[in-house]
């Protein structure tokens, strides 16, 4: 393929031109990290009142409990209840998990680690940032809808999402928040697919490029594939609601409807599956450069770790019914959705085979980014093997619906990228805003989070072995999940702990990037990939003479190479 | 390494955009995809197709909007092959041609609408209804879009824009235009003949 | 401050649980949940097995090779062709161990068990059916004459009651949105979909009142979807029939169509599109 140079543009100096109608894509990913981190703040509090509510059912949430609920004088009611999980669930994957990983890192770091000025079509890249801002806009828009907002759960099965379960503009806000966000998800994988196809630096091949790469770019086919799938489920889901069609209505509760409600389940889950990697790859990409890079090797079979990840996301399009074990779909469908999903667990054991022997003879430098990467083996290799219990038919007849799989897919989706996306800041911060983060209190940050988070997945996938379903908003109801109380309790105090280590986080991250003095150097990690061939923080135009690329990113520790124990990838291979 | 620079402002803006089309075009063909599958599964855990009491939508104005949708794919690629021949009337010619056959397919599909209506299909009206409404309405919306897309080729018409760029303008509309000629036709054949 | 809408529940007695009973799932009472339960445990210690491997790479990596302690790093790609073997083989053995082994296993038992419906023009069985709406579980038995939706059918609202040592064969409906038919005891849950018909069926092996919940998120009232299951012997459960039976009959009232949300049984052995039937 090819590379073409781009112009440098001009340097905007307006505030509207720098800050809000950028094209730059360094500004646009700036800005989808403010907008994640936002979102995660929203979704977090959220996540907080659910915990309490499980812990302690009918008692006032602390401090803010009473101003938000004054009409049961603080305690969640039981239909905010709904609302939260489903805005929690909503909020996290496709406002505050999508922005962070793909759109602020992939927007950040694609043209960076590819030599390039900018994305190939920098006016998609800045109207993607405001549809998503238009989205969430109608997202919390509909909080403040009469009826509130969607309560039908992340997955909005129908009929519960149509007319009969949700009468409320909420729902219908919600459909078109995501049908607008998949818009703009879409808009945003097609230049990131056209930017890495055609802008890769002079010399780069395809195995020249970062892991991290390998990993925004799949994930971007992914999107561009499968996000029109669940812009169709609710679009129609929309038309049910809007317009009176019948397609998700059946049974005695639809008048006239011949519809049938299982259908949405299939399009959201052909989505959905690959939705789960959607968020998953940049992450996985992301741990397999950085601990290279600090393990002061090169990446154990890099060629090997690409090709599985490509190979996972094809089989991540296939095995998308085991969500539905228990809607009961013909027995040859069942077997043939649980051995596909089988077969996934052989591209994940190439993953930590290959993360492992990247450490092994390594010369680790515990810097934050390498230990929130380590982080996310441990965390993800227990999110992958609960992930078997679900995969399998009959476990997941009893599992199915219980807290077992929320602590599983939090494990996967929420536990893994979340580390891999602080892995991710805390690495790019220099070449982001100049500035480095405080050592001291990101390892803090991080052994505090890693102890709330295993507390929390690991004590819901401990109630969920005991029976206790999801989205129940009083565990005291039922007698089998009594004895689970302690358990809870135990959970939501380790959520409490893991949110409150959080605003280390954020006042470490606002103070780097307003008030620090101390400037980061060019190369404050000692990587060679094409972002820290130039000054920190990148310039506008970020390479004033395009760099030729001659070898691998990972070439670090080359007994061959003398004065320094890393190669720029602009070197020839010593 | 097989990389080649390219220089050549044209032949970049050509292959990033083509590239970047067929994406979009994926991207579109999954969500109509998603809406054929939909309607295959309705259709065949059907027992009786329509479902009783409604009676088939007459084949007449979908195969006048065929006919039209058809026609306005070959002026454009008539359109399309004048300007490359710098034949700039004919260009012209069979532009506004393809535009108004794009309105005329709205027009025919608005009759449509009336006439589902009159024969007592209605949107809500099982899901028979359903699936002939919200196909033809997305269809229709691409189709709007598709229309809109023409008209960012007037710059091209009024000479404005020069030769190698319209050219590339010409060919992504032209893309997407036969594109949705291509979806309509499964429509028709999908819904409406089967 | 407590609002109305929380019922203070009659606690049991949690407080001298161990930690290991507080963690075990429901009692089983059912004569398959073993096969679920057995399963779980394989692979449990089949990915305990492996996870203890990452963890020893992680932490003995990680301690190893600390830069502290190992300055030079060892400069391999890791396609090396020992590596590759490594690799491959640690692959094939994750696959083989646990994947090829837990779908084999699940696989029979779940054709062999869960989905090998009773043949009921053989065996006698017991038919329930079951229609899920928000927020309440109706269940309905043939009653005397067999047949469902006639006036002796016995219908009780969140209250099941069946014999134990039988094979209870249920059949699944809902009227509004899909619910979820979850019996902890018996390791089993299927949902209840508007407009198509599930099925499933479980042996009781235990007499005693046990729990019925709503898997699926069914609204705001989902958590209290709750219904009680009394599993009786044979014999009780003759009595109860008799008795029930009585009591439905002069109940029912015949002009009430709402009573009458059953439909015709058809065994699933004689219908072969399970799961497809609309």
């Amino acid at each position: 393929m090819a590379f073409y140079e781009q112009h440098i543009h001009p340097k905007p100096t307006t505030f509207l031109s720098k800050y809000i109608f950028s094209f730059d894509h360094k500004v646009i990913g700036k800005q989808f990290l403010w907008y994640g981190i936002l979102f995660l703040f929203v979704g977090g509090l959220m996540a907080l009142m659910i915990r309490w509510t499980l812990a302690y059912p009918g008692q006032p949430f602390p401090v803010i409990g009473s101003f938000l609920f004054p009409e049961t004088g603080g305690a969640v009611p039981p239909d905010t209840y709904a609302m939260l999980f489903t805005m929690h669930g909503t909020i996290m994957i496709f406002y505050a998990i999508t922005p962070i990983l793909i759109g602020a890192f992939g927007n950040f770091c694609i043209p960076l680690m590819l030599g390039a000025r900018d994305m190939a079509f920098p006016l998609l890249n800045m109207l993607s940032f405001h549809v998503a801002v238009i989205s969430g806009l109608l997202l919390m828009g509909s909080l403040f809808t009469p009826l509130g907002a969607a309560a039908g759960g992340w997955t909005s099965y129908p009929t519960l999402s149509t007319l009969i379960g949700s009468p409320g503009v909420g729902q219908t806000l919600w459909s078109l928040a995501i049908f607008v966000l998949g818009v703009s998800s879409t808009m945003g994988a097609v230049n990131y697919i056209t930017t890495i196809i055609t802008l890769r630096a002079p010399g780069m091949g395809y195995f020249d490029m970062p892991l991290t790469i390998w990993g925004l770019g799949l994930t971007a086919v992914l999107n561009a594939i499968f996000l029109p799938v669940l812009g169709a489920g609710v679009l129609l889901l929309i038309f049910d609601r809007v317009f009176g069609t019948t397609f998700f209505l059946a049974g005695a509760a639809a008048t006239t409807g011949t519809g049938d409600p299982v259908l949405f389940q299939h399009v959201f889950w052909i989505f959905g599956h690959p939705e789960v990697y959607i968020l998953i790859l940049p992450a996985w990409g992301i741990v397999s450069d950085l601990l290279s890079f600090f393990a002061r090797k090169p990446a154990f079979g890099a060629k090997a770790t690409a090709l599985a990840m490509t190979s996972i996301t094809i089989l991540s399009t296939l095995v998308y019914g085991h969500h539905m074990f228990t809607t009961q779909m013909s027995p040859l469908l069942t077997q043939t959705f649980m051995t596909l999903t089988m077969t996934i667990s052989i591209p994940s054991a190439i993953f930590f085979t290959n993360w492992l022997g990247t450490i092994w003879k390594g010369s680790i430098r515990f810097h934050s980014p390498m230990l929130f990467s380590l982080g996310v083996v441990f965390v993800f290799g227990l999110g992958g093997l609960t992930g078997l219990y679900l995969g399998t038919v009959t476990t997941d007849l009893y599992l199915h619906d219980t807290y077992f799989v929320v602590g599983h897919f939090h494990y996967t989706m929420a536990a893994s990228v979340l580390l891999g996306g602080f892995a991710a800041t805390y690495f790019w911060m220099p070449k982001m805003f100049g500035t480095l983060m405080n050592e001291f209190w990101a390892k803090i940050h991080f052994w505090i989070t890693m102890l709330g988070l295993n507390g929390v997945f690991f004590g819901m996938m401990l109630v969920g072995y005991g029976g206790m379903h999801r989205r129940i908003y009083n565990p005291f109801i039922y007698e089998f999940t009594q004895k689970l109380i302690p358990i809870n309790t135990f959970t939501t105090w380790s959520a409490i702990i893991m949110g409150f280590a959080q605003i280390i986080f954020v006042i470490n991250f606002v103070h780097a990037v307003f008030f620090k003095k101390e400037k980061a150097s060019d190369n404050p990690w000692e990587v060679g990939t094409l972002e820290w061939t130039i000054p920190s923080p990148a310039p506008h135009y970020n390479f004033k003479d395009i760099p030729v690329v001659k070898c691998g990113p990972h070439e670090l520790g080359n007994p061959n190479v003398i004065g320094k124990d890393f190669q720029y990838q602009t070197e020839e291979l010593a | 390494m097989t990389t080649m620079v390219v220089n050549n402002h044209l032949e970049r803006e050509k292959m990033v955009s083509s590239i970047a089309m067929v994406m979009t075009l994926v991207s579109f063909s999954m969500l109509f995809a998603t809406l054929m599958l939909g309607y295959v599964a309705y259709r065949f855990t059907a027992e009786v197709w329509p479902p009783l009491g409604m009676q088939r939508a007459s084949l007449g104005l979908p195969t006048i909007s065929t006919v039209i949708i058809l026609m306005s794919s070959f002026s454009y690629f008539l359109s399309e092959n004048s300007f490359l021949q710098g034949k700039l009337k004919a260009f012209r010619a069979y532009y506004f041609f393809t535009l108004m056959l794009g309105l005329a397919f709205m027009v025919s599909q608005l009759f449509l609408w009336k006439n589902l209506k009159l024969i007592g299909i209605y949107v809500d009206s099982t899901v028979f209804g359903s699936i002939i409404y919200a196909f033809t309405w997305i269809h229709a919306a691409h189709v709007v879009g598709g229309i809109l897309a023409l008209l960012f080729l007037i710059p091209s018409i009024r000479g404005t824009r020069d030769g190698g760029k319209s050219q590339i303008w010409l060919q992504n509309v032209g893309q997407f235009w036969h594109f949705l000629g291509i979806i309509w036709v499964i429509i028709y054949f999908g819904i409406f003949v089967f | 401050m407590k609002n109305k809408i929380f019922t203070e529940p009659v606690l049991k007695n949690t407080e001298n649980l161990g930690f290991f009973e507080m963690l075990a799932p429901p009692e089983d009472i059912s004569a398959n949940g073993h096969l679920i339960d057995w399963l779980f445990n394989y692979t449990t210690s089949m990915n305990l097995f492996f996870f203890i491997l990452v963890c020893i790479g992680l932490f003995g990596f990680s301690y190893l090779y600390h830069n502290k302690r190992h300055p030079k790093p060892y400069y391999t790609y890791g396609n090396k062709k020992a590596h590759i073997i490594i690799a491959t083989v640690i692959g094939i053995a994750v696959f083989l161990c646990i994947d090829l082994m837990i779908t084999g296993f699940s696989n029979n038992h779940y054709t062999g068990v869960f989905i090998n419906w009773p043949d009921e023009s053989k065996e006698d069985v017991v038919r329930v059916q079951v229609l899920g709406q928000q927020w309440a579980w109706n269940f309905r038995q043939a009653g005397e004459d067999g047949v469902f939706n006639t006036q002796d059918d016995i219908v009780t609202l969140n209250d099941l009651r069946v014999p134990a040592n039988k094979k209870v064969v249920f059949q699944i409906l809902s009227k509004d949105v899909i619910h979820s038919l979850y019996f902890p005891n018996a390791r089993r849950k299927t949902d209840a979909i508007p407009g198509r018909i599930t099925r499933m069926w479980i042996e009781f092996k235990k007499t005693g009142n046990y729990e019925i919940a709503c898997a699926e998120m069914c609204g705001t009232y989902h958590y209290r979807m709750a219904a009680k299951l009394t599993v009786y012997e044979e014999e009780d459960y003759g009595h109860y029939l008799a008795e029930a039976g009585q009591i439905h009959r002069a109940v029912n009232d015949p002009e009430d169509g709402q009573i009458y949300w059953g439909w015709k049984w058809t065994s699933a052995s004689s219908s072969k599109k399970i799961g497809m039937n609309k």
